[in-house]
């Protein structure tokens, strides 16, 4: 074979065919060849190239340090363009997919052109690497991804062996204490002092209804993660529904020396949701506040109306949160100590609980702090949307005069309440249908009241509360009923309680309560009631 | 063949020269200040190659393997543990390593980054005997030291030595640890010698 023909031949070949970039310069740097794959590429034709100086065609070369490599190549000397470190060496478009790479990735070799020992030129070969680019930026996307799967299967994983471990921990301690009384009081059943036993049984009952707490608080969560929690919508009162709830948690904030201040607007409108669960809610917050809070501190519940939606507030003067911490804190099974030797008790799951229901009755919750021991801020939000239904409520609320709800107009009710609030709102209650109202705020005064007022101003019927400060509703309703029939010891009474078990309706009722009504009072249910206690006293 | 503490002073010093080249080199191409500590040298019988690097370098390997051509020709060699070289990847690109194996830009990065040290030293041991010495494209591979060792010495039969070259990058408050092996015959090393020789009196 004629060997000039061959290589002619190879030369025409990498000029037509190639699928890479190739050209060439002679000694001087001026371009000798540019084949059709570049003429594609970079938008530049042979005859445009050819004949002239290649940092003259290209000065970026120049600019970015790249024509050294070519000086190496006239010495003799290859060098390699890692696509890396330099991108690309010419400007070129390309497209992989759907990805548009507005400069090619390239990969360059540029080589002296040798003839025996003399360089004569130089040859560069470019690869476009765009779709090693394309799917090396895959592949990494996917070891990323699966790198913060299995993190996250870790971190979950880890949290609930460390739920696990509170768990164990926070639901024995109760049940020693029961089990430790309860060993006390079968050993000593004789010889048990009023005392002692009293004790025992306060001991029992408060850590048992911890316990229950807890378990309920377990048996939501699971309800809620496996979708199961339903929840019994009706147009609600925030307003009672707080009160009740500041009622509940009263005797707790007692103990501990923690006012509980209160901005209340009555005036927020009725929300869409589940009683039982809005006051769970409250309680959450305000028992959450009330263990991160020292003795003497302070905490402070608002209920306002803002644009379309009615907003709680929890503020208190306790520890604050961590800004670490802050961003987890409505997360299940978190707490900011999760360490054995932590000093406030619980499972961790009392925050999750409230930003779950409150998602679940369409609202929001945040919690703001300036940081560790400086306090923190829970801001709970529910729409108030006036649907027809919640229109025909309000209509109710106004007709407690109307058909359908008993009449109580011109009755006189006594009522003994000690929170203000709450008071406040029985009178309201009272008054709008149409009854007459005196109301008082302990035992003493209502006793005082019963014996002494003249019999035109004695009381047809009593509302009272039963868990308040010092002597209770039990303790008012004995004292009544033993006063003689004609001397108020007959009158009709309802018990008024935030403690809505089974258990509850028929302590009240054996203690000598017609009727009971649990809180957040419905005003029907309280009129209603109210009028059946008298109905039947008559019969 | 040994080295005399001059001679090998000299080589130190001479590949410090080609060494401070490639590191500015490396700093502009990369925008970060990267430094190359001064090299350690020694000299040894290719067979004996493995027995010298084992202590200092296991596992998989990558290395940027570069042949010359000329009046001295011979194979030259970057080579770096694959956890080094993934961390000079890394921090000469800002891109998070993947293993090596399936990272073709990355074993693109270290071959430039070989290609540079080596043309940096054999063009400067080119200018020292004044002879034209021309390098091959640099290819990388990836695999262990038997093997590297392995491909420099087959098909050739003759007596060869290799000079072994400590290169430390520092960069980033980082550093890492490389060698560059220069594999030549006899008559190189001789030719090499000499030169050095000649050089170190001729100051």
């Amino acid at each position: 074979m004629n060997e000039p023909i061959a290589d002619a031949a190879l030369v025409r070949w990498f000029e037509e065919f190639a699928e890479q970039g190739i050209f060439t310069t002679d000694d001087r740097l001026h371009v000798t060849s540019w084949n059709r794959w570049l003429e594609r590429h970079s938008g530049r034709a042979a005859a445009d190239v050819v004949g002239r100086p290649l940092l003259e065609v290209w000065p970026d070369l120049r600019d970015r340090g790249l024509d050294e490599h070519y000086r190496e190549a006239l010495a003799g000397h290859a060098s390699l363009i890692s696509h890396l470190l330099h991108g690309h060496l010419l400007p070129m478009q390309t497209r992989v997919g759907e990805h548009l790479f507005a400069k090619m990735p390239q990969r360059a070799r540029i080589t002296p052109l040798s003839a025996g020992d003399r360089v004569v030129g130089t040859v560069t070969v470019i690869d476009d690497v765009s779709e090693r680019v394309a799917s090396e930026h895959e592949l990494r996307k996917q070891i990323e991804a699966q790198q913060m799967a299995r993190n996250a299967a870790e971190k979950a994983l880890r949290i609930k062996d460390e739920f696990l471990a509170t768990l164990s921990h926070e639901i024995r301690t109760p049940l020693n204490a029961v089990l430790g009384w309860a060993r006390i009081l079968s050993e000593r059943e004789r010889e048990l002092e009023p005392q002692l036993l009293s004790r025992a049984v306060n001991s029992i009952f408060r850590n048992a209804t911890v316990q229950a707490r807890m378990i309920d608080d377990l048996l939501d969560t699971a309800r809620i993660m496996a979708g199961k929690l339903r929840l019994q919508m009706q147009p609600v009162d925030l307003l009672a529904v707080t009160i009740a709830a500041m009622d509940v948690l009263a005797p707790v904030m007692d103990a501990k020396r923690i006012e509980l201040k209160k901005t209340l607007d009555p005036r927020v409108e009725r929300v869409l949701g589940d009683p039982d669960r809005l006051q769970q809610i409250i309680w959450n917050l305000l028992s959450n506040a009330a263990k991160f809070t020292e003795p003497g501190g302070t905490i402070h519940v608002r209920l306002d109306q803002v644009h379309k939606s009615a907003r709680i507030t929890v503020a208190d003067s306790g520890k604050g949160i961590n800004p670490e911490f802050l961003p987890f804190i409505f997360e299940r099974f978190r707490q900011a100590d999760a360490s054995s030797s932590r000093r406030e008790g619980g499972l961790g799951l009392g925050l999750a609980l409230v930003r779950e229901l409150v998602e679940l009755h369409g609202g929001s919750v945040r919690a703001t702090s300036d940081g560790a021991g400086k306090g923190s801020t829970f801001v709970v939000e529910f729409p108030t949307v006036l649907s027809p239904e919640v229109r025909q409520n309000h209509a109710n609320r106004e007709g407690l005069r109307g058909s359908g709800v008993p009449s109580i107009e011109h009755v006189h009710v006594l009522v003994v309440e000690d929170e203000e609030d709450a008071r406040d709102l029985l009178i309201a209650i009272l008054a709008e249908a149409g009854a007459r109202v005196t109301a008082l705020a302990s035992c003493a005064e209502a006793l005082e009241h019963v014996r002494h007022a003249p019999e035109a101003d004695r009381a047809d019927v009593l509302v009272s509360d039963i868990g308040m400060a010092r002597e209770d509703g039990y303790h008012l309703i004995e004292q009544l009923r033993a006063l003689p029939p004609d001397h108020g010891g007959a009158v009709p009474a309802v018990a008024v309680t935030g403690y809505a078990s089974p258990e509850d309706r028929s302590r009240a009722l054996a203690a000598g309560y017609q009727k009971h009504v649990s809180k957040p009072v419905d005003p029907v249910a309280l009129v209603t009631a109210i009028a059946d206690a008298i109905r039947r006293a008559n019969v | 063949m040994i080295l005399t503490a001059e001679q090998k002073d000299a080589l130190t010093e001479l590949i410090n020269i080609g060494f401070g080249r490639a590191a500015a080199s490396l700093s502009r191409l990369t925008g970060h200040r990267v430094q190359l500590e001064v090299p350690q040298v020694m000299m040894c019988p290719v067979g004996e190659l493995s027995d010298a690097l084992r202590p200092y370098i296991d596992g998989e390997i990558a290395s940027v393997h570069q042949v010359f051509s000329g009046p001295v020709g011979g194979d030259a060699l970057l080579v770096l543990d694959q956890r080094s070289a993934g961390i000079l990847k890394e921090l000469l690109t800002n891109e998070p390593a993947l293993p090596l194996s399936i990272d073709a830009s990355g074993r693109e990065v270290i071959a430039e980054v070989g290609n540079i040290l080596l043309n940096a030293c054999l063009g400067m041991f080119g200018n020292l005997l004044k002879v034209q010495v021309s390098f091959a494209v640099p290819h990388v591979t990836v695999e262990g030291l038997e093997a590297v060792v392995e491909s420099v010495i087959v098909e050739r039969e003759e007596l060869r030595y290799a000079l072994v070259v400590h290169a430390g990058f520092r960069l980033k408050n980082s550093s890492v640890t490389g060698y560059l092996i220069i594999v030549l015959s006899v008559a190189s090393v001789d030719r090499l010698i000499r030169a050095v020789d000649m050089w170190e009196s001729g100051r």
